[in-house]
């Protein structure tokens, strides 16, 4: 597909006000309400002046719009012996996303992997198929973000049905999807293409985000396969407090649990809710036994799973590297220091051999 | 910083400790350090950005930290007050600490910001606070310090949510902890949320529903509020931990307000004075009994 356009400011605005007025949900980085701080999140619009184009990465990743933090799966209601079951009550809402920076964008595509595979999860492709992503080149980045490490880029137009350039007065739109060209259809013929489409030189973030981790996440994986008994992970693990705060501002991380909730005596719902596995009661038996018995074991797991399990099955890394986790951590674990020093140890090993 | 880096290395040296847990600088800002080796006590520091309540890792839950050995621990003045509480709740024994008292003009929010301290970067706690070190320590270290800056204006924001009326109170808590997930950063950074198996975890029944929903978040944040009701030693690690930037110190200060008019119980570093809710006493209010 090779379908571009030029779209100004108002133009775009359109797009998204016919959007909101045709009933769709439109997300979009907005400021967060009742924050002090300069800090934005994705969430629903209700007019284009809301949306914030510049500015920090939101608090959370997109993750939330198609993998909501509770849904409720079904709910139960008991008649006489028997129980009836009211069928999974999740509509799956037209919605369409813009501003979306590559590194959330990219994560539904990763997660897509592990979520159609041994088991179709159908909430997770419902919302997929019912999302229209606009992702925009990354306005910003700081020391906590390493996307040229896992292989993206702040240009990078994975997972997106568009993408946007901020040029002139507007953009330079790369509509890349059916979805794309379906969203585009009504405004084809108005917009017009780009004279020269050249990519827009991005103030050189690309560089200055690809100087805070150099490593190769093949050369990581290899150290991590054969270290799963190393010292190195009682000494990381030693500050993790093992809350879930970098699971669940990860666009990447996907674990959940399943409730069964009552309301009331004869009914209830079961809800599916986000999980993390650095809680120690992720892996508590029933028994009081627990195989991931302290904090490094359980944070070996975080690194294991993102870095070797899942590129060792599926092809690629669990991670954007959008830096959330190294931001939001009260602790100061820092994914970035780690995978450095994991790296090290690989190359070593690797001159060493 | 010299006077503290001599102080740990003889306390390793002498083996009267096994580990240190101080501060040390990093990639991004300071950061908690756990020091073993005397050679290494040049890396400790302490500065405006020491803003984490180190006393966190003393709690016995602790296990990868207690199978360092012996510690040693640097304290604010209101982290004194969390290990005050540890004592007072029998969770450690004074003897099996050794507590490093630092002298303190306040500390910045972020521990990666740099910038020097001032009323835009001040953690919260800070800008009230008028005790510049612990009064229960073993070694007391560092130049004494001015007053932070910053107006004593913390709780103009909890006066005013007591003067609204109830429906506009709650709708201003179903937005704030709407925001919640749900990863429990405000409890496993809590010096005081010790217990073994925290009524949150707890499946038979599920006293506190574990969803993320409106219902689930009240039922988990109140219960939190009280069960710290007159314990919080309110060092703001709680919401400062939270992604979801929920303002977790209300319901703290409220509940330590309403502790203070009932009780005339203030939360200090004196592990004695017991607290409220771990004591019995013949005046204490009952008139919800009758």
């Amino acid at each position: 597909m090779n379908i571009r356009r030029m779209i100004g400011k108002t133009d775009l605005d359109v797009l998204i006000r016919d959007l909101i007025s045709a009933g769709k949900r439109v997300i979009a980085p907005v400021r967060c309400g009742d924050s002090q701080h300069e800090a934005l999140e994705y969430a629903p619009v209700r007019s284009p002046a809301e949306i914030h184009w510049a500015g920090p990465l939101p608090l959370r990743s997109l993750k939330e719009i198609i993998f909501p933090p509770t849904e409720t799966l079904f709910g139960w209601k008991q008649v006489k012996s028997s129980v009836e079951i009211e069928a999974n009550p999740n509509g799956f809402r037209e919605t369409v996303i813009i501003g979306a920076r590559p590194c959330d964008a990219a994560a539904f595509e990763i997660v897509d992997r592990v979520m159609g595979w041994d088991y179709r999860d159908d909430l997770w492709f419902g919302r997929r198929q019912a999302t229209t992503i606009l992702t925009v080149a990354c306005p910003h980045g700081d020391e906590s973000c390493f996307c040229p490490a896992v292989g993206l880029s702040p240009e990078s137009a994975r997972g997106a049905d568009w993408f946007l350039t901020p040029a002139d007065g507007g953009f330079e739109a790369a509509i890349l999807t059916q979805k794309g060209e379906a969203l585009l259809e009504p405004y084809k013929a108005q917009w017009p293409e780009p004279n020269n489409f050249s990519k827009q030189q991005l103030s050189g973030l690309e560089s200055k985000v690809r100087a805070n981790l150099k490593v190769q996440p093949e050369s990581i994986r290899q150290w991590l396969e054969k270290h799963f008994d190393d010292p190195l992970w009682k000494h990381v693990a030693l500050r993790c407090h093992g809350c879930g705060a970098c699971a669940f501002v990860c666009p990447a991380c996907h674990c959940f649990d399943i409730v069964d909730e009552p309301e009331g005596i004869d009914r209830g719902r079961r809800r599916r809710n986000w999980d993390a596995c650095q809680p120690a009661l992720f892996t508590l038996h029933g028994s009081g036994h627990n195989p991931r018995k302290d904090q490094a074991a359980r944070f070996r797991q975080r690194i294991m799973h993102k870095f070797n399990y899942y590129p060792a099955r599926f092809g690629e890394v669990l991670c954007t590297g959008c830096g959330r986790c190294v931001r939001v951590c009260a602790a100061g674990m820092d994914l970035i220091a780690i995978l450095a020093e994991i790296g090290r140890r690989s190359e070593e090993a690797g001159a060493a051999s | 910083m010299q006077e503290l880096r001599d102080l740990a290395r003889r306390l390793l040296r002498e083996n009267q400790v096994n580990v240190i847990l101080g501060y040390e600088c990093a990639r991004r800002g300071v950061r908690p350090a756990f020091i073993t080796e005397a050679a290494d006590c040049d890396r400790l520091v302490f500065d405006h950005r020491c803003v984490h309540n180190l006393a966190a890792y003393l709690s016995p839950r602790r296990t990868h930290v207690r199978a360092l050995g012996r510690p040693a621990v640097v304290i604010k003045a209101c982290d004194a007050r969390a290990v005050a509480g540890l004592i007072r709740e029998s969770q450690i024994e004074r003897e099996e600490t050794v507590l490093i008292g630092v002298r303190c003009g306040g500390v910045v929010l972020d521990p990666a910001d740099s910038s020097p301290l001032s009323s835009g970067n001040i953690a919260p706690r800070c800008s009230a606070c008028d005790q510049r070190e612990p009064a229960l320590f073993d070694h007391l270290v560092g130049e004494p310090k001015g007053a932070p800056a910053g107006e004593a204006s913390r709780d103009a924001r909890l006066s005013e949510i007591e003067a609204m009326n109830p429906e506009e109170r709650l709708g201003l808590w179903i937005g704030l902890l709407g925001r919640c997930t749900r990863c429990h950063a405000c409890r496993q950074i809590c010096p005081m949320c010790f217990c073994e198996r925290c009524i949150a975890d707890k499946t038979q029944p599920a006293w506190i529903e574990t969803s993320p929903h409106s219902r689930g978040n009240f039922a988990w944040h109140l219960t939190r509020a009280l069960h710290l009701a007159g314990r919080c030693v309110d060092c703001g690690e709680c919401e400062r931990a939270c992604p979801a930037r929920i303002p977790l110190g209300l319901l703290s200060r409220k509940a330590a307000r309403s502790v203070a008019s009932r009780y005339g119980y203030v939360v200090t570093d004196d592990p004695a004075i017991p607290t409220p809710i771990g004591s019995f006493q013949f005046d204490d209010g009952q008139e919800f009994i009758a």
